[in-house]
């Protein structure tokens, strides 16, 4: 009745890139794992299986395998992007090679260290809530347009992945710079009628090279979201917003 | 020796510890939080369908209050749950949900006007009034008698941690990631912080702290099909265990959840039957109505599995590479409505199975099987979130037996406890901390980091035959084949059996790599045989319970048998060297019980051992409430099962229309 | 005053510890020239362009721009003039689109090495565009510069025998390459970056801007040429509507 279950049983090749920087006798290299094809398997499944069955030293870091979590983010065949969410079907040639994800601190082969970064990111951002009248959680919420709140979700679903960074060419010349994860934030609280910043106090965190005017409008970050988020057009609002406060 | 000091550690950054660690910050306590994997991505993260608080502001969440909520919990958890904590918790969900609206949660909010819902399978038009306009919006969920489950899309577990993540890292809550609680401190008397491994560079480390808290989440991994993250291993649980001094709490309690997509065993959100979804078997007839008339495929998750699993076993299963399965089928609600509300399941499917269930007809039906979900059991603990047994160790979430779920949490009901047990236990936790000095003595601290790391040592040092991952493969298919859906008495012998052999295998392995730092087959290596104790519980619990109560399911032993097991299991492991937990139990006293035993109101109705004080309770509730016809629902409520509230959290809940009432 | 930018100087922030308004203003005026030179350049090549008509066409368009309506025969300063307005905008929007430039080794390679990696348009598009901006650095000044010092020798003869007989036609081949791409690179950076219009449409219309103005840019100077070549033996001799009839 369903076409679910497609064909497999060709033998594919992941390059994956191999490297400890906490010992001093590793040295970078690429190394070749042959493994056969099965239906509808993806990185993580491939991965998984070169780890338990072929290699028990490539270090990886998945936690949902169901891209919700933003944990696996990779470079695939020269793509940032989520590797539980990735079929290896996709690769015609059968050749996949797997970097760590670019501008985050390299813990070992593909695993690098994006929560140091976000949280980071999230203070100078100051990616919280502000608000500072006195609440009584027991009385009746504060109610919301409906749209607007499906609005502002649409921007929290953000998973920290990282990929726009590792996508944005801005960063990588420019390791300062926020990064469009950074810039949406913003956008998504300054939406918030719950939060009570003017322009003048966003204008303090991401008002200067490092933040919304470094962007140079490269795009990596729109086109390569595993979430689809509207960056272009948030980062553009975010500009326009920040060059009119005086 | 590395050593770090605070006044409060908690262990696991999931929405129950990071809520705690925001609440000992509250009371100006130094607090660091230590997680495996950076907290936002933890396994919180990935629930999709809601949040349950009785909010009330939907019509069709008219009437609900406190009582309701209770109600639907008690029976959900079929009596297996602690009453007490059950109060303790509804009434401080609306709470936890209005704090979190306030901390930047988008919840989906109600328009007011006509709405068109699917209901039964039925398009129905709902009018919702113009005094919720712009408030919280609920959705259906099984086992709840109204529509209490708040949400966000089908991103709901996203948006509460990230915003209870950003409200602690504003509250400068001191965060390390990838660190790996290994051992708990003590000095047989209480709790004093934990030996934890730098999974970056191997590295041990001590925290130490006044109080230590336990909020590691669940332990699903055990067995081989799961929806849980690959994070959630037990091994908080498990370094509980291995103090010989704190207790796990019903950890044969295992839910499993109707419809992860095959083969993959990502979770498609109750929320899909909760809006409308129905089941189907191979011949794409609708079955649950057969088996359950009145609740169909929103009886309780327990109950919905077990029918799924009865039917493929009367041979209605669909045949596929990956065995057999049913099939979801959500096309009925619209496109609209998938790409609006079920959007990530959408994805899911699309992404994993190439299927776009919007599709109309059986082309857009997606592949399900029950699988594991929800660890019941975990750390025993008083109402107040600490150990019954262990002083300074509190645990909260997941990974704790506080007991509000008891056989069977409701879906909805798990990040609900997660975040309002954060909020309770968190205080009480930082009243704790804040009550004591830190006198940690050096040599306790140096003889646990010794000792582990003379264990990381023996472990290099093994030169056996076996592999840790054989073994690991193996204890998750006993798990999954024997300790599953459907239990009986010799299979659980079996897979007790085979566990505790399994169990010794661990010390006859060979670790390839022999280097103490950043060696991913050493982290198996420790962890498999923590991971064995905690399925040696589940199992072990698991053969000694003949009965059936919510998720447990003995064939052997159909009924609930309240007359024997209206008990919670306890375990224990009492020497290091021991290959068995021990078991003993915990009585339930229904003389006590705001809402003694009785029908869930839905499952099989013949299928109770009553006991005889449930009749006596009931009668006497009746006579009282009879008695006392001017007491309101609050102070009838006191006089049958008082409870107690830290903080105003006891104070009443306002709702439209009702107010206070 | 002068506590004030030590203020600046130790913690960015003014003394009443804001945030400088500068990187704001830098920002808007690096769009605000570019903008400006890109309305400029397509009005420049299609009026360059004239040619295409007929030198009479051409003549009568340099004739209007030197107000020949107001001053009998033209004044050619007032080519000057914009030349040298052009010029300062020029200037000014080279100056500030420098801050974006790679500043050192490590940033280019960075850069390449990652648009290598990533194959990806947008990001490519950038290599374009600095290289031909650091291109019309010198281009772009040389003939802003002939704009101003000889303002009065544009026309059909004169401008086809710097083109050919000065051999000046690799430089304006150049600029004409660079100019119009960096312009439709910039004019598309502006779009998405402020967010006027959708992303799609505008880069699929640019694109055929882009092919349109190289075409006309293409064939006008190859007119150019062709005048030259055959104007070769007279050469510095102007042009007259009279005398071409
Ligand atoms: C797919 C899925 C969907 C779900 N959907 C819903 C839903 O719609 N509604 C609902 O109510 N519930 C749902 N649940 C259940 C709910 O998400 C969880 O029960 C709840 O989020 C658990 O929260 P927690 O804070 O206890 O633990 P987690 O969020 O699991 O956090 C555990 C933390 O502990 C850390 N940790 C673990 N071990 C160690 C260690 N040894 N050392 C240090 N740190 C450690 C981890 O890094 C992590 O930070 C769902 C569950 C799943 C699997
Ligand atoms: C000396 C000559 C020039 C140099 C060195 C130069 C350099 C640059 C550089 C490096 C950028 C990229 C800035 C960024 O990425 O943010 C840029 C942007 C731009 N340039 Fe130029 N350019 C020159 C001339 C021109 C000319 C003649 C035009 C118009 C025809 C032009 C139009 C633009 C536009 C529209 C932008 C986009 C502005 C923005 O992003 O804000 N430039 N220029
Ligand atoms: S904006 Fe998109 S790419 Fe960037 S971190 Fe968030 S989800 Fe990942
Ligand atoms: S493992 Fe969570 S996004 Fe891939």
């Amino acid at each position: 009745m369903h076409r679910v279950y497609e064909d497999g049983g060709r033998e594919i090749v992941l390059t994956i890139f191999r490297h400890n920087p906490n010992d001093e006798d590793s040295i970078p290299h690429f190394q070749d794992y042959p493994i056969i094809e099965r239906p509808g398997m993806t990185l993580y499944i491939a991965l998984t299986q070169i780890y338990t069955s072929m290699d028990h030293d490539v270090s990886f870091d998945f936690v949902c395998r169901a891209g919700i979590c933003g944990s696996c983010a990779m470079v695939v065949n020269g793509k940032p992007r989520l590797a539980c969410r990735t079929l290896t079907s996709e690769f015609s040639e059968g050749k996949i090679t797997l970097l760590p994800l670019p501008t985050f601190q390299h813990i070992k082969d593909l695993s690098v260290d994006t929560g140091t970064f976000m949280n980071a990111m999230t203070k100078r951002v100051e990616g919280w809530i502000v608000n500072n009248s006195p609440q009584d959680i027991s009385t009746i919420e504060k109610p919301i347009d409906p749209e607007l709140s499906d609005e502002i979700f649409e921007l929290d679903r953000c998973i920290e992945c990282g990929i726009c960074l590792a996508s944005c060419a801005t960063k990588v010349m420019r390791p300062n710079f926020v990064g469009a994860v950074g810039l949406n934030r913003v956008a998504r609280f300054s939406l918030d009628p719950h939060d009570s910043r003017s322009d003048e106090e966003f204008y303090e965190l991401i008002g200067d090279d490092d933040g919304i005017f470094g962007c140079m409008s490269f795009m990596g970050c729109q086109d390569h979201c595993p979430k689809h988020l509207p960056l272009q057009k948030q980062i553009a609002y975010m500009r326009n917003k920040m060059v009119k406060v005086r | 020796m590395k050593i770090i000091y605070s006044d409060a550690l908690i262990v696991g950054g999931g929405l129950a510890g990071l809520r705690s660690a925001i609440a000992t910050k509250e009371k100006g306590l130094d607090t660091i939080v230590i997680s495996m994997v950076p907290v936002k991505r933890s396994h919180s993260v990935a629930a999709q369908g809601g949040m349950q608080a009785a909010l009330a502001n939907s019509v069709m969440g008219e009437g609900d209050n406190e009582d309701v909520h209770f109600a639907d919990t008690v029976k959900g958890s079929d009596w297996g749950c602690d009453q007490e904590v059950a109060r303790m918790f509804v009434a401080t969900a609306p709470k936890a949900i209005r704090e979190l609206a306030n901390w930047g949660v988008p919840w989906s909010r109600i328009s007011a006007g006509e709405r068109t819902v699917i209901m039964n399978g039925q398009k129905e038009i709902i009018q919702e009034s113009q005094d919720a306009h712009g408030l919280i919006n609920a959705r259906d969920f099984g086992g709840t008698k109204k529509w209490r489950t708040c949400y966000t899309s089908d991103a709901t577990g996203h948006t509460m941690l990230y915003a209870v993540a950003n409200e602690a890292l504003r509250r400068n809550v001191i965060i390390h990631d990838r660190k790996e609680a290994i051992s708990i401190i003590h000095d047989e008397k209480k709790a004093i912080g934990v030996i934890a491994r730098d999974l970056v560079n191997g590295e041990l480390i001590a925290y130490v702290a006044k109080g230590t808290m336990i909020a590691t989440g669940g332990y699903g991994r055990i067995y081989k099909q799961s929806t849980n993250a690959i994070i959630c291993k037990g091994i908080g649980t498990a370094i509980a265990l291995e103090t010989g001094i704190a207790t796990l709490g019903n950890m044969e309690a295992v839910q499993f959840h109707p419809t992860p997509i095959v083969p993959s065993a990502i979770l498609l959100t109750e929320g899909c039957r909760g809006d409308g979804g129905v089941l189907r078997d191979k011949d794409g007839y609708r079955f649950m109505p057969d088996y359950e008339p009145e609740k169909k495929e929103l009886a309780s998750r327990d109950v919905v599995s077990r029918r799924m699993i009865q039917h493929i076993r009367a041979g209605k299963g669909v045949p596929s590479p990956y065995g057999e399965h049913l099939w979801l089928d959500i096309s009925i609600l619209g496109r609209k409505h998938i790409e609006k509300n079920l959007r990530d399941v959408q994805d899911i499917a699309k992404t994993f199975n190439g299927i776009d269930p919007a599709d109309e007809g059986s082309k857009g039906w997606m592949p399900v099987l029950p699988m594991q979900h929800y660890s019941m059991g975990g750390v025993r603990t008083k109402p107040t979130g600490e150990s019954t047994t262990l002083d300074g160790l509190f645990a909260a979430g997941e990974a704790a037996c506080w007991d509000l779920h008891g056989f069977n949490r409701l879906g909805g009901n798990s990040v609900s406890e997660a975040v309002v047990s954060g909020m309770i236990v968190g205080e009480h936790f930082a009243t704790y901390c804040k009550e004591r000095n830190l006198n940690a003595n050096t040599s306790v601290i140096s003889k646990f980091m010794q000792k582990q790391s003379d264990y990381l040592n023996e472990i290099l040092a093994y030169n056996g035959k076996e592999n840790i991952f054989d073994i690991k493969d193996e204890m998750r298919s006993i798990m999954q084949e024997e300790v599953g859906i459907f239990r009986n008495e010799e299979g659980l012998q079996r897979a007790v059996k085979r566990l505790e052999e399994l169990l010794i295998m661990t010390k006859q392995i060979n670790v390839k790599s022999k280097i103490r730092g950043n060696n991913p087959e050493l982290n198996e290596a420790y962890r498999v045989p923590k991971m064995l104790k905690i399925a040696l519980c589940v199992a072990k619990g698991a053969l000694e319970r003949r009965e059936s109560r919510g998720a447990h399911y003995r064939e052997d032993y159909i009924k609930r048998d309240d007359l024997n097991w209206l008990k919670r299991t306890i375990t224990r492991w009492e020497a290091p060297e021991a290959t068995t937990p021990t078991i003993s139990y915990e009585e339930l006293d229904i003389a006590k019980m705001e809402l003694p035993p009785a029908f869930r109101g839905y499952g099989r109705k013949d299928s109770i051992i009553e006991h005889p004080q449930s009749m006596e309770r009931t009668q006497e509730i009746e006579a009282f409430k009879a008695t006392h016809p001017d007491m309101d629902r609050f102070e009838l409520q006191e006089q049958l099962m008082p409870f107690e509230l830290p903080l105003d959290y006891k104070k009443k809940n306002q709702r439209i229309g009702a107010e206070y009432a | 005053m002068q506590k004030n930018h030590l203020i600046e100087l130790l913690t960015q922030k003014d003394n009443r510890k804001k945030k400088s308004k500068i990187p704001a203003r830098l920002d808007f005026l690096q769009s605000a020239t570019g903008a400006v030179l890109v309305l400029f350049i397509m009005f420049h090549l299609l009026f360059e362009s004239s040619i295409l008509l007929g030198k009479d066409a051409m003549y009568a368009l340099t004739k209007a721009f030197e107000l020949d309506f107001v001053f009998k025969g033209g004044e050619p300063l007032f080519i000057a003039f914009l030349a040298f307005g052009v010029f300062v905008v020029f200037i000014l929007h080279a100056l500030l689109a420098m801050r974006k430039f790679p500043s050192s080794y490590r940033e280019y390679s960075a850069y390449r090495l990652h648009a290598k990696m990533i194959q990806h348009e947008d990001t490519s598009l950038w290599f374009i565009q600095i290289t031909t901006g650091f291109m019309m650095f010198f281009l772009g000044s040389i003939h802003l510069y002939t704009m101003m010092t000889q303002p009065d020798k544009i026309g059909p003869f004169a401008s086809a025998d710097r083109i050919y007989s000065d051999t000046m036609w690799p430089m304006y081949l150049l600029l004409l390459v660079s100019v119009v791409l960096h312009a439709s690179v910039g004019l598309y950076r502006l779009i998405i970056k402020w967010g006027w219009f959708e992303r799609e449409k505008s880069k699929w219309m640019i694109k055929a801007a882009t092919i349109f103005y190289l075409g006309i840019g293409l064939v006008s100077l190859g007119v150019y040429m062709k005048i030259g070549y055959e104007h070769r033996g007279e050469y510095g001799k102007r042009y007259t509507v009279e005398a071409n009839k």
